[in-house]
């Protein structure tokens, strides 16, 4: 797995590629909090994670609460069918903000 | 060490027992493993997704919680096809489960935490978790779809 931050305006964007598993699942949280401190909102691309377990769901609980806490945004987007079964089979899909799209996550267009 | 006598359902008898430390560097090897052979036996590819999220699943409660993530444990895994659907047995030999837990998290809720074994239990037909002497196993069962090519079998109770 790797992944890349970016900013875009007030948004961290952070592209997640590969599998997220209890392997990278601690490193992935380090990098979310970081980008969480650095700015008000933070967007996840998750189109091209190819497998993630609970971990790594996990990790973007821990990551809205974080948010939540520091009063900042917390957001996805470009779920997959096989990423969205995951977010299923642990029933946590409503309590994120999902979004189809980048533009739409990053409130550039109607979703 | 619970004994399962594996049986040959239409010609695609499978038996493996692998040894692995508690790496999660293996955790890939794993799912590769069990999503080749799901696939072979036939289930379809949502399925058979399941199937190894549920084993990755059960493999990194292990590592976690009977290693506390320590990379020096053992865990045994054996696979196994029997009358009525594959049957992976999970053992190790580090810190028993605590029962009350198990499933404690409520299915809604925003806790981090107690995704796995929901997981589990949702994709899984059988469960058990049992403690016989030193070692912790976890024994799942997948029950063969009654569209599979084994008609004589379908429905049929225990291996």
């Amino acid at each position: 797995m790797n992944f890349i931050t970016r900013t875009v305006g007030n948004t961290e964007v952070v592209e997640i590629t590969g599998d997220v598993d209890l392997k990278v699942s601690p490193l992935l949280r380090k990098s979310l909090f970081a980008a969480l401190k650095k700015s008000e909102k933070v967007a996840v691309n998750l189109s091209n994670i190819a497998y993630i377990d609970s971990s790594g769901i996990a990790v973007f609980i821990e990551s809205l609460r974080e948010s939540q806490k520091l009063g900042n945004m917390f957001v996805l987007f470009g779920m997959s069918p096989k990423v969205y079964e995951v977010f299923k089979l642990t029933h946590v899909l409503r309590i994120f903000q999902i979004f189809e799209n980048e533009a739409q996550a990053l409130g550039l267009e109607a979703q | 060490m619970t004994h399962i006598e594996p049986t040959n359902p239409g010609g695609l008898e499978f038996k493996a027992h692998l040894e692995l430390s508690s790496n999660v560097g293996f955790l890939s090897v794993v799912r590769s493993t069990v999503e080749a052979l799901t696939i072979e036996l036939g289930w379809s590819p949502e399925v058979a997704m399941s199937i190894k999220l549920a084993i990755d699943e059960a493999l990194t409660n292990k590592i976690r919680h009977a290693y506390d993530s320590r990379p020096d444990g053992q865990i045994q895994i054996d696979i196994m096809t029997v009358r009525k659907g594959l049957v992976f047995q999970l053992s190790d030999q580090g810190k028993a489960p605590d029962m009350r837990r198990l499933c404690a998290r409520k299915k809604l809720s925003t806790e981090p935490g107690g995704l796995g074994t929901h997981i589990i239990r949702d994709v899984m037909d059988e469960v058990v978790y049992e403690s016989v002497g030193v070692n912790n196993l976890l024994i799942m069962t997948k029950y063969f779809p009654a569209s599979f090519p084994y008609p004589e079998t379908a429905g049929e109770g225990n291996p």
